[in-house]
C-alpha cells in the first residue's frame, strides 16, 4: 500500500462530512487516472447517497452471512474463508465513473467474532491497496474506522462548523486519535464548514492547535442539491465551493494544486 | 482412490455433445507477463467479464488416478474464445481435470483443498480471479490491455497447466472451459455437482468432533462415495484412537 493516500474524515454529527466527502470525490476524480475508492464508514450511508448510489451490499451485510454460515456449522477452513470473503468485498464494490465506493453498514452487533472483522479488514486494506487514494467518510469518532476499516491511515481530517460544539468534538477526536493512539496517522488537520466570513476562521484559528487545511462558506447551490436529493457528483465545475475543495486537497497533500 | 469417476464420465458426454467444441496442445513454454500479484481489473479497464456474479458461472476440479480418463496437456473451449467476444460479460464454465497418483484416505481432504487453492497462485497481467469455492463459482476479468495483447483460453489454459504440473503428485492435466450460453453453463453446474456435495462432505469430516452419520446432511453422498466411506472410516479410528489413547 506504499502508494496509496488515504484520509479518514470524522467530525460531529451534522456538520457536513458527507457533504465535503463527496466534494472531495467530486475533485478527485476529475484528476484522470487517479483510481479513488470512498469508503462508506457510516451507517446511514450517507456518502452513497451523495455520490447518487444505490448500495446492493455492505461489508456488514457480508460480515453477517458469513457468522449466520458459522452458527449453521457450513463455514471452511480459513484459506477459503478469506476467498469468500475476498469475492463478496469485490462484489460489493460499486464501480462508477472515475471511483468506487464501498459501504461498511451497521456495526457489528452479534457477538464477537473477532477474526471476521479482522479477515474483513485485511481485504479492505487489500483492496485499497489498489487504489492511489482511498477516502473515508466515518462516523463521529476515529475508534470506529480502526474497529471496522482500518488501522492506519495518511490524514485525519476533521470537519466542523464554527460552533463550539461542533470544535469540541472535532478536539476530542484528535486528543483521542493522537493520546490515545486509536488510529495511526501521519497528518491531521481542520477543514471548517458553514462560516460566514475570513474573520470566523481567524478566530477559530486563534483557538485551536490543530493547522486548519481550509473553510467552505455557507453555498446556496448545494443546499439547493441537498434539498432536491441530487448528487453533489452533479456540481457544475464552476462552483466556487469546488475550487476551495482543490486548495485543500493540495494542502493535505493528496492532489497538485 | 477414485471419488469422482460419476462426474468425469457426465461430464465426457456434456463435452462430446457440445457442437461449437474447440480443442489445442497447451503450449506449457506459454509467456505471458506476471502480474506482481496485484491482479484486480477495474471496470473501467476491463475489456471481458466471465462468470460475474450477474450470471452463471461454474468452476470445478475434479482428479483422477486413472489418466486414460482425462486427456492431459489439452485445453477445450465451448462456446467463443476470450479474444471472440463481442459483449462485455460471458457466462463462465472452468472444469480442471488432474490425473493424480498417491492419494488415500489419509491424504485425500489436504491434497484437494491445496489444489483448489493453486488457482489463486496464478498471476498473470490483467486477469483477475475471485472465487468461492463453496458454491463452485469463478469471477474472472480480462483487461482490455491484456485481451489486446491476445489473453485467449490457449494461454490462459496452457498456464493453469503449467501451474498445477509443478505439484509432484499431478500426473497430467486438462482444461475445459464454457462460454457458449447460459444454458450450458448451467448444465454444466447440474452435472458438477454431485462432486460438490463430496467436496462439502469431505470438509464436514474435517472439521467435525463426532461423526453422528444417522443425522449428517451428507449421508446420502457418503453412502455412494466408496472413497468418502473410507476416508471417514479411517477418521473415526483416528479418532477413537485418540480418545482410548
Amino acid at each position: 500500500m506504499a502508494d496509496t493516500k488515504i484520509l479518514a474524515v470524522c467530525g460531529k454529527g451534522g456538520v457536513g462530512k458527507t457533504s465535503i466527502s463527496s466534494l472531495m470525490v467530486r475533485m478527485l476524480r476529475s484528476r484522470s487516472g487517479l483510481k479513488i475508492l470512498a469508503i462508506d464508514a457510516d451507517p446511514a450511508v450517507g456518502l452513497a447517497t451523495a455520490l447518487g448510489i444505490r448500495v446492493r451490499k455492505t461489508v456488514d451485510d457480508i460480515r453477517k452471512s458469513l457468522i449466520g454460515d458459522i452458527r449453521k456449522g457450513e463455514a471452511q477452513g480459513g484459506r477459503e474463508t478469506l476467498r469468500l470473503l475476498d469475492y463478496e468485498v469485490f462484489d460489493a464494490l460499486e464501480e462508477r465513473d472515475g471511483f468506487s465506493l464501498l459501504a461498511i453498514g451497521r456495526p457489528e452487533d452479534e457477538g464477537c467474532f473477532c477474526k471476521v472483522n479482522s479477515l474483513l479488514k485485511d481485504i479492505i486494506g487489500d483492496l485499497a491497496g489498489s487504489f492511489d487514494i482511498v477516502l473515508i467518510d466515518g462516523e463521529a469518532g476515529i475508534e470506529q474506522i480502526n474497529r471496522r476499516v482500518m488501522k492506519t491511515v495518511d490524514h485525519l481530517v476533521l470537519i466542523s462548523d464554527t460552533s463550539v460544539k461542533g470544535l469540541g468534538v472535532a478536539h476530542a477526536i484528535s486528543r483521542v486519535a493522537s493520546e490515545k493512539k486509536a488510529v495511526d496517522f501521519k497528518s491531521m488537520g481542520l477543514i471548517l464548514n458553514r462560516v460566514r466570513n475570513r474573520a470566523e476562521t481567524d478566530d477559530i484559528r486563534a483557538r485551536t492547535r490543530l493547522p486548519i487545511y481550509g473553510w467552505i462558506t455557507e453555498d446556496e447551490l448545494i443546499r439547493d442539491f441537498d434539498f432536491r436529493g441530487r448528487s453533489l457528483l452533479e456540481l457544475p465545475d464552476a462552483s466556487p465551493v469546488l475550487s476551495s475543495v482543490s486548495d485543500m486537497l493540495a494542502r493535505i497533500g493528496v492532489l497538485q494544486g | 482412490m477414485e471419488l469422482f469417476a460419476g462426474t468425469i464420465d457426465a461430464l465426457r458426454i456434456l463435452v462430446e455433445a457440445a457442437a461449437c467444441r474447440r480443442s489445442w496442445p497447451a503450449d506449457e513454454k506459454v509467456q505471458w507477463p506476471c502480474g506482481g500479484g496485484r491482479n484486480i481489473v477495474f471496470k473501467e479497464d476491463m475489456a471481458l467479464e466471465l462468470g460475474s456474479p450477474e450470471t452463471e458461472s461454474v468452476s470445478c476440479l475434479l482428479w483422477t488416478e486413472d489418466i486414460s480418463c482425462i486427456d492431459p496437456g489439452t485445453v477445450t473451449m465451448i462456446g467463443p474464445d476470450f479474444t471472440e467476444s463481442h459483449g462485455r460479460s460471458l457466462p463462465f464454465g472452468k472444469v480442471v481435470l488432474l490425473a493424480v497418483e498417491g492419494f488415500s484416505e489419509d491424504n485425500a481432504y489436504e491434497r484437494h483443498r491445496d489444489l483448489d487453492l493453486l488457482r489463486y497462485d496464478l498471476d498473470l497481467k490483467g486477469f483477475m480471479i475471485r472465487a468461492v469455492s463453496q458454491h463452485m463459482r469463478e469471477w474472472c476479468r480480462i483487461s482490455r490491455d491484456a485481451l489486446a495483447q491476445g489473453l485467449s483460453a490457449h494461454v490462459l489454459g496452457s498456464s493453469i497447466i503449467r501451474l498445477y504440473r509443478k505439484t509432484p503428485y499431478v500426473k497430467g492435466v486438462e482444461i475445459i472451459f464454457f462460454t457458449s450460453s447460459v444454458h450450458d453453463v448451467r448444465r454444466l453446474g447440474e452435472i458438477t455437482a454431485p462432486s460438490g456435495l463430496i467436496v462439502a462432505a469431505m470438509n464436514k469430516m474435517a472439521s467435525e468432533m463426532d461423526f453422528e452419520c444417522s443425522s449428517c446432511d451428507y449421508r446420502a453422498v457418503c453412502g455412494e462415495a466408496e472413497g468418502l466411506k473410507g476416508m471417514r472410516d479411517r477418521l473415526m479410528d483416528r479418532s477413537r484412537r485418540s480418545v482410548h489413547g
